[in-house]
């Protein structure tokens, strides 16, 4: 591990639990899976068999949103505060920082993920769902959280202003989402398959949210990450230019 | 030990630092003055490994600061212009930080050391946020020294907080210089004089003057300022009068007297010239010389 990651890791986990923001982000998660979770029990009784897949699928949405939110203050409040000129001149590399912070949102969104697993256990507890299914569907919305929470970083590392990053990154990353939909409002079916490959959700939805587990589709979101990293990386050591 | 050679800055086609040379040794408080926009930050940032110089070179401690950037940064405590600060830590969690990430061996002990050291261990649970400007100002000082680097860098330390607190981080600052090499900088002559060991003056990015303040007075004494009042005499025949004496550069008229100022001390011969012209001297004050009027000397002697 690179000198100084773990420290930098640290005291952004920390930074999380001492912030409204991340509080109210866990809150408003937990609510509307749970909600979610609710709604879908009850049409179990009725229509079908509770899907296990259900809140992976829902993140899938909720972290173009949310992600935003959990990255927007990583590096825009350093560069704000003027704590960057410090990181900068402290004996850590410019890696160092960034993927420290990086580890620490993803730490985060792990943890939330881990406390919706409540609702697999009350599932499991009432029914049997397929396992294998959750089991991939986690990994999948794990790994895509991971991306968006990279680009998010990234948006934060190009400005002062945390409302700017977080509305910049919103968009790619609602852009990012709509391309799984490119089927339906791309007439061209070529366009529509390549747009898709792009696209953060179409690595998800018909792969691990089905049980399917595919190493292209961990190669996506693992290069979406290296990439995202790279250039965030860059981006911080250019303030040495500035 | 800081060894500056030909140091330069551009900022796109603006040159911020222009070849500037100097040398900082152990157990020496070396000022650098400077007036706004002097170059004195650039200066710094270049030292403590921020941003790459455009040319010339800089050694810390022996190690380039381009080259060895990383050994550079490990022995230089930096306290930037503005105190950085995470709002949301308490003093010790901050101080700790960075006591973490620049790899000091026993953090604990070596964080209520220097929170000892700064006067703030009484409030080692408060909240950054809820710090004074002048105890900030403290705990950028702390987080400064809390590896104990060899070569501390303070950029315009007493900016910004009352009088009492100037005093006491001038007093800090001295107390640096007895084992650390200390490189400070300020625009306030007085404080350049009071604190440092030498002074490096610096305007548009050019060193115009160095050496141990008693030096530089002595250059700066043939500057010799007088505000003279004079009652009797009109503004036209007092000028005339003062302009006559030897050594007189120039006569200026100011509030109801003059600003005379001569190449020598030439008090005693304004005194009696006055006088004996049927006079009466109000008023014979040395002017306290502000830093533009050395820089005005300066500048304009070098051309
Ligand atoms: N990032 C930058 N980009 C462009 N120009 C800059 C930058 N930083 C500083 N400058 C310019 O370089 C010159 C030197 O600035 P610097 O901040 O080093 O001065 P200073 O001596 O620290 O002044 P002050 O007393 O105001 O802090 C100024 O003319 C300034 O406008
Ligand atoms: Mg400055």
């Amino acid at each position: 591990m690179l000198r100084g990651t773990g420290t930098i890791f640290w005291r952004e986990v920390g930074q999380y639990f001492a912030s409204p923001v991340a509080y109210l982000i866990a809150f408003a998660l937990l609510l509307l899976t749970g909600l979610l979770f609710n709604s879908d029990l009850t049409f179990s009784l009725t229509q079908k068999p509770a899907d296990p897949a259900l809140i992976p699928s829902f993140l899938a949405l909720a972290m173009v949103f949310f992600a935003p939110l959990l990255t927007m203050r990583m590096l825009a409040e350093e560069s704000r505060e003027g704590t960057l000129e410090l990181l900068l001149t402290a004996p850590v590399s410019d890696t160092a920082v960034v993927i420290g912070k990086f580890l620490s949102a993803w730490f985060y969104y792990t943890i939330l993920l881990l406390l919706t697993f409540t609702y697999q256990f009350i599932l499991l507890a009432i029914t049997q769902p397929d396992l294998g299914l959750a089991v991939s569907a986690y990994i999948g919305i794990w790994l895509y959280g991971g991306a968006t929470l990279a680009v998010g970083l990234l948006f934060s590392s190009l400005t002062e202003n945390q409302i700017v990053a977080a509305f910049l990154s919103m968009s790619v990353l609602l852009l990012l989402w709509l391309g799984d939909i490119a089927g339906e409002i791309v007439a061209n079916l070529d366009l529509a398959r390549v747009l898709r490959q792009l696209s953060l959700g179409g690595h998800f939805s018909t792969s691990f949210a089905v049980g399917l587990l595919r190493a292209e589709d961990v190669a996506y979101y693992a290069g979406i990450m290296v990439v995202m990293l790279f250039i965030t990386t860059r981006i911080v050591e250019s303030h040495r230019w500035r | 030990m800081i060894e500056v050679h030909k140091l330069t800055k551009r900022y796109g086609y603006h040159l911020a630092v222009d070849q500037i040379s100097f040398e900082a040794h152990p157990g020496e408080v070396v000022g650098l003055l400077g007036p706004n926009g002097a170059g004195k930050t650039t200066t710094m940032r270049m030292l403590t490994g921020f941003m790459p110089p455009s040319e010339g070179s800089a050694r810390i401690a022996g190690f380039d600061v381009l080259a060895d950037s990383l050994e550079v940064r490990r022995r230089v405590g930096y306290l930037p212009e503005r105190v950085p600060v995470y709002p949301d830590m308490t003093v010790k969690g901050y101080v700790t930080f960075w006591a973490k990430l620049r790899g000091v061996e026993k953090p604990r002990a070596r964080v209520d050391a220097v929170l000892e050291r700064v006067h703030l261990t009484d409030r080692r649970n408060t909240l950054v946020r809820n710090l004074s400007k002048g105890l900030r100002q403290r705990l950028g000082l702390a987080q400064a020294l809390v590896h104990d680097p060899p070569i501390v860098i303070l950029d315009e330390p007493t900016i910004g907080i009352d009088p009492q607190q100037v005093i006491e981080v001038r007093e800090a600052v001295r107390d640096l210089g007895k084992h650390h090499t200390v490189l400070f900088s300020t625009h306030i002559l007085s404080e350049a004089e009071q604190v440092c060991d030498r002074v490096v003056i610096i305007n548009r990015g050019k060193i115009i003057a160095q050496g141990t303040p008693d030096t530089l007075r002595t250059q700066l004494q043939h500057g010799l300022s007088l505000y003279v009042e004079i009652a009797g005499a009109g503004k036209e025949a007092g000028a005339k009068l003062l302009k006559a004496l030897t050594g007189v550069e120039s006569v200026t008229a100011q509030g109801n007297g003059f600003v005379v100022r001569a190449r020598t001390d030439v008090r005693g011969e304004v005194a009696d010239r006055v006088t004996r012209a049927g006079y009466r001297l109000l008023e014979l004050r040395p002017v306290a010389m502000t830093l533009e009027d050395i820089f005005l000397d300066l500048v304009g002697r070098g051309k």
